[in-house]
This record gives structure tokens, C-alpha cells and sequence, in this order.
């Protein structure tokens, strides 16, 4: 499953890099993620519910931040496993500062599929790739805005 | 003898059980105690077993045993029913198949069992499954035929890094045919892919292995097309336990295509494993596991090319292939593609020329075995695709120009069987006349003006033809053992003749919706002269049946059927004897009909039932005789039989979306002499369906990591009803010179003749407007085509 996407966030890029580097955040604003628990140096246990046309399950598995550099970007690995199947994911993400007030996130990658995941979801696959992505920016916006205004 | 039944479409005697839903399947069997397994699969196409975590899924209640690759490592793993060794002489390479995946080794294809897990109830299993931690180390992958002989290919066994299991060439001599093909006036060449799909039946494999301690017996309950073959197999090289210790029952089984003659790690697992707890242990396959273990068909990579003289006579055929074995060799594999493919190149032409080369590869994806047609649908797709790619590229007609090249007419009694390029003679045909026949019921002379017209507009219409031949009652036991086959391919029956004149017919071919029960009691009651009611036929059980080598490649009346037909003889030579006896007669001056021995020109005569009782109560009774009316006999076919049939379709194709309509579908027929009209139009039925569900909608997708990606109906895409037009059939009748009842085999031919008809007709169409396309992908999916024309 290819997944990218590149959306301009209506904030500094410090602002965006402390958001993507905070587990908390990145909890709430990953679709699909319940939690992230920190278990090592930007490790994390992370649990997801995700539903892929027919099939639904829950998943557990690591994610892991690599080759982190300050607010330029970091890769996402992501490993989850269910009962439906595996997902291995790794997806380069990128920040650029456009002016004071806003950057922009670009992001691609691959996720590779496994067991029913892998058999029964691959024709709603795009669908359900461009809904993630639209959720993730949506969330991103929205959490932005909530922190904005409790900045306020 | 009577001509009561014979050719008569008498309905069908096991559907009343099948349509009020009282079939009983192997997995409508309870018995006392029973457990249910479920499996452990690989969810990677190539993957290590790290290690396995029982720990949490022991915990769960009802968990009885849970099995890994380490427990069961010392059992033998599924075998190969036939050897196909490399060209140079090298044996074919057998990978052990064992039965899990035991840790530090690697499952081999999505669907690869790596544990077992037994419970008191399937969902106790299926939960406990889930919970079976299994660390894998996944691997690269390889998924298509072609793609595995690429020098840096992954492997799919690391002992044999070219990935090839064999290979082999078959015909004329090579540079007798690049000879012939550099005479040619003109060289039609086709690259394609036949591609994978998946049999489907609609049961679902099931297994009841079963252990009696007290007589040291085990019972298997198998959802097979061969119970005496999944014993010879299980006992002899997986299990290592004496026949006399195991019966294998299979009972109503829902449809097999093939995918249900080869034994299955899971069948000798439950029975395995029934001894070591001491219980009953179930396991029933669920769709989606039929999707990733049951043996896929076809997965053929193919460049051919036909050469034709200046006047369009074929001069030569020359073939290069690359075909998927999966990971593992399934039981007939390696003759698929060899022996019931190549030794049907000849065609229905007089092809002077003919040279296959095979590379049989390994990949990462399950096994492909013998799928309704085994081979020939691939031969015939081939040929038949080269044939009217040809008249279209020479301006020829693609009827004439197979007019012109066809065998002519022989019957195989006065004229000889005729003698092919490739090994097989053929026993009696007559090619033109099906194909005129065909042509009557197109109405081809205005066909093409109807075409001139639609071509001018959206909806463009085209004609695909297709002239097969099949090798079908398979099949002389010496010749498939002079070709690698580890078996003999003979048939068994017992016509048990009960005191009252009743009769109990035992066959070793094995009925799985072909109707067997409606047609061997035809022939039984015919030849006895007696009421289709005083006869029933058992199948299914290894302990009440002498032996049996199953029904598949379209065998089961014309070697089965012709094992019954020389029991009946035995029973009515004693039976004439004792009827001699009462009469006081010579034997010779009885003559049998109607169900009674009459003295010639006399009023006199004796019943079959009369007979039957005094040969059980033998009082008055000829001298010497054994009592009793009782004969098995086995049947071993004298040569293959040949059908042969012209499969003509019409379609419509929208030049704006690329959609396919299929218009009309002919199907003539020569499948010898028939017992039941119905059943073999139903068999015909079935095969088309089948057929055109390749052409048009079928196809498995193993994606770039040997992931199945279509592992569902909802993504693969089965013909249904509102897809097929009404079939327009018709018979034509060339019997089988060398078999009693003078039949063919009727099981395949639809699926054979039906899928290059499809496609050659939308080439067709393509071209009538312009567009040249040599080939589309199958299945022809709008997408596709509009591409084609885009």
C-alpha cells in the first residue's frame, strides 16, 4: 500500500516538529492509533483499530522513530500484528518551513500487507490509504488549532 | 441385456438427498468425543520460524494439544505421485513437504501451516490459534513462473538455488522443427500467460481422522476424489502404518475440479494426531484457507510459434514454457504440465513438426496441480489462440484454415488410430464434421456481415473458435509408468448379485457430483436386463470396495464403467450355466434378454432372479460350480480416449468502456457413446462455465511479495449465471474403438474447448475494428480490453 501526501500546517515548524516528536500527540492524531507507550528511546508500543473494507481487527506492534533530524523530518517504522494480519510500514516524513506561520508536512512511504489484511482488503486499499492520510492532517490541523487556542 | 436406460436422461438418483439438503459430508459426521483442529499459517510467503510461543494459547479453555513442526518433525512429508526427471537426465527434485513448519525452517508460500491447534470446539481452536505467537523473519519472495528462473530470483529451496524442480522437451528433435519453422511462409508467434486460478469446489476440504485403540485401527473421513489413494499415499510414505489398519472413507463429496486427489498434510495430521490424544479429531477448511491451500490450476508462461507454407498449411509448432509448481511437488504436478500438455500439441492437425520445452519451477506460492482439464486446457488454449491469431494475421478465414489442416475422418476400427507427434494415438475421430456442425448453428454466413455492420458502431462484435482434442480415461497403466507415474491408473468394480436378484455394484471411481449412482446403474440394470431399482452402487469406502484409483481426467465411466461391464460379464457366463442347468440345456442354446435366459426358439426360459437364488441355494445346481453370483474384476484401458468437440463463442464488446458481453456459446461435442444425455449436457454445462470463468473473470493474484491478494469472493471474481448466455450444445458420436461401452469422458471438454473460443472471439472484435492486439492478459476484464484499444 503506497501512502503519501503533503499538506501545508497553519504553524512555525518548531511548533510542528515538538507536535511530531510527542508521543501524546502523535497518539491522538495518527489515525487508527489508541496509544503509544514509550518503551525505549523514540520506541514506542503502539495499539491501532483498523477497518479495511470487509475486515476489522486490532493490532499491536512498535513504532519506531529512525534517522530523526531536528525539525527537518524522521522515518516512521512502523510493525503491527493482528489476528487479520501483519502491517509493515515505513514512511519518510519531512517538514519544510514556509514563513513564520507555516510549514509544510510531506510525507510517502510503503506499507506492506500481510494474511486476511493482505487477501480480502486490496480493493478498497487506495480508498482506505487516502482516507488515513486525510485523517492525519485533519487531526493535525485540529490539534494545532486546539493548542493555538489554549495558548491563547 | 434391455435398451431401457442407456441414452436415456433419467434424472439424477442422488439428488434427492443432495436438493432436500440430506447429503452428508465429511463435515456433517459427529462422532462420540470428537475434537476440532485448527491451523497456524504463515501470514508471509517466505518466512523463518524464529520461535513459537505456545504459552498463552495452551491456557485457553478446551485447548487440548497444540502441535508444532518440531513435534511432528520425524513424519515424512506429503509425497509426489510422478517423476519427471530434468532432460539431462538429473531426478526431478523433490523437496520434502512436511507437515508444520518446524523452528529455524521456512514456510514456503502463504498458507503454510506452521502449527495445529486441537479443541474440545473449532472456536475454542480458531481462538487458541490466535494466540500462538509466532516469530517470523520474513523473506524475500518470488510468485510468478517467470520470474523465478531470474539469476538473482530468491529461492524457494535453498538446496536448489535455480529454482527449477525439472525440465523437460518432448516432440521432434529441435532442429527438425527450427528446420521446418525457417521453410515457413509465415510465422504466427504468441507470448501469453495462462493464468493461476482457483478450483473452487464448492465444499471446502474436510478431514475426520479417527483411532481405535482396540483393534489398532484408524478411520479417515476425507472430502477426496480417491479414498484408496489417500490410503495407499498416507499409509505408504507419510505415516508408515499398515493399509489393513486404516479405511478412508469419503463420503458426499461437494465438487473437487481436481484440487481433491492429492493428499493433503492436513488429512495425515488429524489422523496422526487422533492416535496420540486418544480422540476423534475434525478439521474443516474454511473458504479463505481453500483460497491459500487448496492447489491452484494453469500458472503457464508461454512464447509460441506456428509456421504455415505459403498455402496455410502448419509446417511446424515450436513452444517455450515456464510453469509454476508452487512450493511444494502436489501428487500428479509434475505431469500436468508435461505429459497431459505436451502429448496434446498435436491438435486436431496435421502438424509435421512439434517441440515443447518445459522448465517446471518452484516459487513462493502454493502448489498448482491438475485442475478440470490437467494440461489439455492449456494445450488447447495454446493452439487454438495460434490458430486464429494466425487466419487473422494471414487474411485467412480462421475456419477454412482449420478445415484445411484438420486430421481427416477415422474411426479406429477400419481406418488406424492416428499416430501424433507426440507420443499419443489418438483411437477415433472425426474433427471436420463437428466443426461444420458448429458453423450451422452460428449461421456463420451471415456472422460476418452482422460483424461489417457492428463494427461501425459501439457495441463491435467478434467470433472465436475452438477445435479441441483431450486425452481423457486415463489411462493405460504401462504407458504412465513408462512416463514417470508411480501408480497404475487401472479401475475396480464388484457386482455383487444378492440372493433375491438384487445387485450392489462396488466401484473404485468415486462420485463428487458427476452422478455416478443415475449412470452406472443405467448401464448395470441395461446390461442385466433388470430394473434401475434393483440396483444401487456403493463408492467411498476402502473397507467395502476391493480398490479403487478414483475419478479425475475425465475416467470414471470409461474405466470404472468398463471394470463394471466385465464383472457383468462374469456374472452372466456363471449365470448361464446355472441357468443351463435348470433348463436342461447346452449353454449355447440360451440366449440372455429382458432379465431372462430363454432356450432359443422356445417358450422356455429362466429369470435372472431365479438364478440369482439357486446360485445362493445351490440345489439343484451344475456340478463343479462355486455357489454364489459375486465378480470383481479390474480394468486396465487398452489406450486414452479421445474426445474432441468445436466451441464457438459470439461477443460484444462496448468500444467506449471495453466491457465484454458474451452473446452466444456453442459447444458441439464428441464425447463417444452416452449413457445420460442430461448428466453429460450438465457435465458440458459445468466445464463451459468454468471455462469462460477463466477467460473473463478469474484469475489469481499473487502480488510483487507472494501475498494472495484475491483470497475472497469478494475479490475473486467467479462466473455467475447472469454472465453466460443460454449454451447452445449439440453431440456428435465417434465411439471409443477399445472400451466396452464406447465412451469417451464427458468431465473436461467444457472447461477444455470453452476459454480460447472467449478470448479468440474478443481478438477478434478488436480487430473487425481495427485495433490488432496479438493478446490481452486474461481475465479479459473491461479494463483490459479498453486498454487494448487505447
Amino acid at each position: 500500500m503506497q501512502l503519501s501526501g503533503t499538506h501545508v500546517l497553519n504553524a512555525p515548524v518548531g511548533k510542528v516538529w515538538t507536535m511530531l516528536m510527542d508521543p501524546v500527540t502523535l497518539a491522538r492524531i495518527v489515525p487508527a492509533v489508541s496509544s503509544l507507550e514509550l518503551i525505549d528511546d523514540n520506541q514506542y508500543k503502539a495499539l491501532a483499530e483498523i477497518k479495511m473494507g470487509p475486515v476489522s481487527g486490532s493490532f499491536s506492534g512498535n513504532l519506531s522513530l529512525l534517522n530523526i533530524r531536528e525539525k527537518e523530518g524522521y522515518s516512521l517504522h512502523v510493525k503491527q500484528a493482528s489476528k487479520i494480519g501483519n502491517a509493515d510500514a515505513l514512511i519518510n516524513i519531512a517538514l519544510k518551513s514556509l514563513d513564520d506561520d507555516q510549514t509544510e508536512l510531506t510525507f510517502d512511504g510503503d506499507a506492506r500487507l500481510s494474511g486476511l489484511l493482505a487477501r480480502t482488503g486490496q480493493r478498497v486499499i487506495s480508498g482506505v490509504a487516502n482516507t488515513l492520510t486525510k485523517q492525519f492532517f485533519a487531526n493535525f490541523d485540529e490539534a494545532l488549532s486546539n493548542e493555538m487556542n489554549s495558548v491563547e | 441385456m434391455s435398451n431401457r436406460y442407456i441414452g436415456e436422461s433419467i434424472k439424477r438418483r442422488e439428488d434427492k438427498r443432495f436438493i432436500t439438503g440430506k447429503g452428508r459430508y465429511t463435515d456433517d459426521i459427529v462422532l462420540p468425543g470428537m475434537l476440532h483442529a485448527h491451523f497456524v499459517r504463515s501470514p508471509y510467503a517466505h518466512a523463518r520460524v524464529v520461535g513459537i510461543d505456545l504459552e498463552e494459547a495452551k491456557a485457553m479453555p478446551g485447548v487440548i494439544a497444540i502441535y508444532t513442526g518440531d513435534d511432528v518433525a520425524a513424519i515424512n512429508g506429503v509425497p509426489c505421485g510422478w517423476q519427471v526427471n530434468f532432460r539431462n537426465g538429473e531426478t526431478m527434485r523433490e523437496p520434502k513437504h512436511p507437515m508444520l513448519i518446524p523452528t529455524g525452517s521456512t514456510a514456503k508460500h502463504v498458507g503454510d501451516a506452521v502449527a495445529v491447534v486441537i479443541a474440545e470446539t473449532k472456536d475454542s481452536a480458531i481462538d487458541a490459534a490466535e494466540l500462538v505467537m509466532v516469530e517470523w523473519e520474513e523473506l524475500p519472495a518470488v510468485a510468478a513462473p517467470a520470474d523465478a528462473i531470474l539469476p538473482d530470483a530468491p529461492k524457494v529451496h535453498e538446496q536448489f538455488p535455480d529454482n527449477k524442480a525439472f525440465d523437460w522437451t518432448f516432440g521432434n528433435p529441435i532442429e527438425e522443427v527450427d528446420a521446418a519453422m525457417e521453410k515457413a511462409a509465415h510465422i504466427t508467434e504468441l507470448e501469453f500467460i495462462n493464468q493461476r486460478v482457483v478450483p473452487n469446489a464448492m465444499e471446502p476440504r474436510a478431514y475426520i481422522g479417527s483411532y481405535d485403540e482396540t483393534s489398532d485401527k484408524y478411520t479417515l473421513y476425507t472430502s477426496t476424489q480417491n479414498p484408496h489413494l489417500i490410503r495407499l499415499l498416507m499409509c505408504a510414505f507419510v505415516l508408515g502404518i499398515p493399509e489393513h489398519k486404516v479405511r478412508v472413507v469419503g463420503p458426499d463429496v461437494g465438487g473437487g475440479f481436481g484440487s481433491k486427489i492429492y493428499h493433503y498434510t492436513e488429512e495425515a495430521l488429524v489422523t496422526w494426531a487422533s492416535k496420540q490424544i486418544g480422540q476423534p479429531v475434525k478439521w474443516t477448511s474454511d473458504r479463505s484457507e481453500a483460497f491459500l491451500t487448496d492447489a491452484h490450476g494453469r500458472d503457464h508462461a508461454t512464447k509460441a510459434e506456428m509456421g504455415f507454407d505459403a498455402d496455410g498449411n502448419i509446417v511446424g509448432l515450436r513452444i517455450k514454457t515456464v510453469a509454476n509448481m508452487g512450493a511444494y511437488l502436489s501428487t500428479f504436478a509434475p505431469a500436468v504440465p508435461t505429459y497431459l500438455h505436451g502429448t496434446l500439441l498435436q491438435g486436431l492437425y496435421t502438424t509435421p513438426k512439434i517441440n515443447i520445452d518445459m522448465t517446471c519451477v518452484f516459487t513462493h506460492t502454493v502448489a498448482v496441480d491438475a485442475y478440470r482439464g490437467a494440461g489439455r486446457p492449456e494445450a488447447t488454449y495454446l493452439l487454438e489462440r495460434l490458430m486464429d491469431l494466425a487466419a487473422l494475421e494471414m487474411g485467412r478465414d480462421p475456419a477454412e484454415l482449420r478445415f484445411q489442416n484438420f486430421i481427416p475422418p477415422f474411426d479406429g476400427v477400419e481406418q488406424p488410430g492416428y499416430q501424433t507427434q507426440v507420443a499419443l494415438q489418438y483411437d477415433s475421430g472425426n474433427y471436420e464434421a463437428v466443426l461444420k456442425r458448429g458453423l450451422e448453428m452460428l449461421g456463420y454466413e451471415n456472422f460476418r456481415a452482422e460483424q461489417a455492420e457492428a463494427a461501425k458502431t459501439n457495441k463491435i462484435l467478434g467470433v472465436g473458435f475452438s477445435t479441441y482434442v483431450e486425452a481423457c480415461g486415463i489411462a493405460p497403466s504401462a504407458v504412465v509408468g513408462a512416463l514417470g507415474a508411480r501408480a497404475g491408473l487401472f479401475e475396480s468394480a464388484q457386482v455383487r448379485v444378492q440372493p433375491t436378484g438384487k445387485v450392489s455394484v462396488f466401484t473404485g471411481s468415486h462420485s463428487h457430483g458427476q452422478g455416478h449412482e443415475t449412470t452406472f446403474v443405467q448401464v448395470v440394470a441395461d446390461k442385466l436386463g433388470i430394473p434401475m431399482d434393483d440396483v444401487d452402487l456403493v463408492h467411498g469406502d476402502s473397507d467395502t470396495i476391493a480398490f479403487g484409483m478414483g475419478t479425475y481426467g475425465s475416467r470414471s465411466l470409461a474405466v470404472g464403467g468398463s471394470a463394471i461391464v466385465k464383472s457383468i460379464d462374469k456374472i452372466l457366463e456363471k449365470g448361464a450355466k446355472i441357468a443351463a442347468h435348470k433348463l436342461e440345456c447346452a449353454e449355447g442354446d440360451l440366449e440372455y434378454a429382458e432379465g431372462k435366459w430363454t432356450v432359443k426358439g422356445t417358450d422356455k426360459s429362466i429369470g435372472f432372479g431365479d438364478v440369482a437364488l439357486t446360485a445362493y441355494v445351490p440345489h439343484v445346481y451344475p456340478a463343479g460350480l462355486e455357489p454364489g453370483l459375486d465378480f470383481s474384476s479390474f480394468y486396465d484401458p487398452a489406450n486414452f480416449t479421445y474426445p474432441f468437440g468445436c466451441h464457438i463463442a459470439v461477443v460484444e464488446v462496448d468500444k467506449e468502456t471495453g466491457k465484454v458481453t458474451l452473446k452466444r456459446m456453442i459447444a458441439v461435442d464428441d464425447v463417444g457413446n452416452v449413457i445420460n444425455p442430461m448428466i453429460v449436457d450438465g457435465q458440458i454445462h459445468g466445464g463451459l462455465a468454468q471455462g469462460i470463468g477463466q477467460a473473463l473473470f478469474e484469475g489469481t493474484i499473487y502480488d510483487e511479495n507472494g501475498q494472495l491478494t484475491n483470497g475472497s469472493y469478494m475479490d475473486y471474481c467467479m462466473p455467475r449465471a447472469d454472465d453466460l448466455p443460454m449454451f447452445e450444445t449439440d453431440r456428435q458420436v465417434t465411439p471409443c474403438p477399445h472400451n466396452p461401452l464406447g465412451v469417451k469422458g464427458a468431465g473436461e471438454a467444457g472447461a477444455i474447448g470453452s476459454t480460447p473460443a472467449v478470448v479468440n472471439a474478443v481478438i477478434d472484435a478488436l480487430w473487425s475494428a481495427g485495433h490488432k492486439p496479438k493478446d490481452i492478459l486474461m481475465p479479459l476484464t473491461s479494463e483490459r480490453v479498453w486498454e487494448a484499444m487505447n
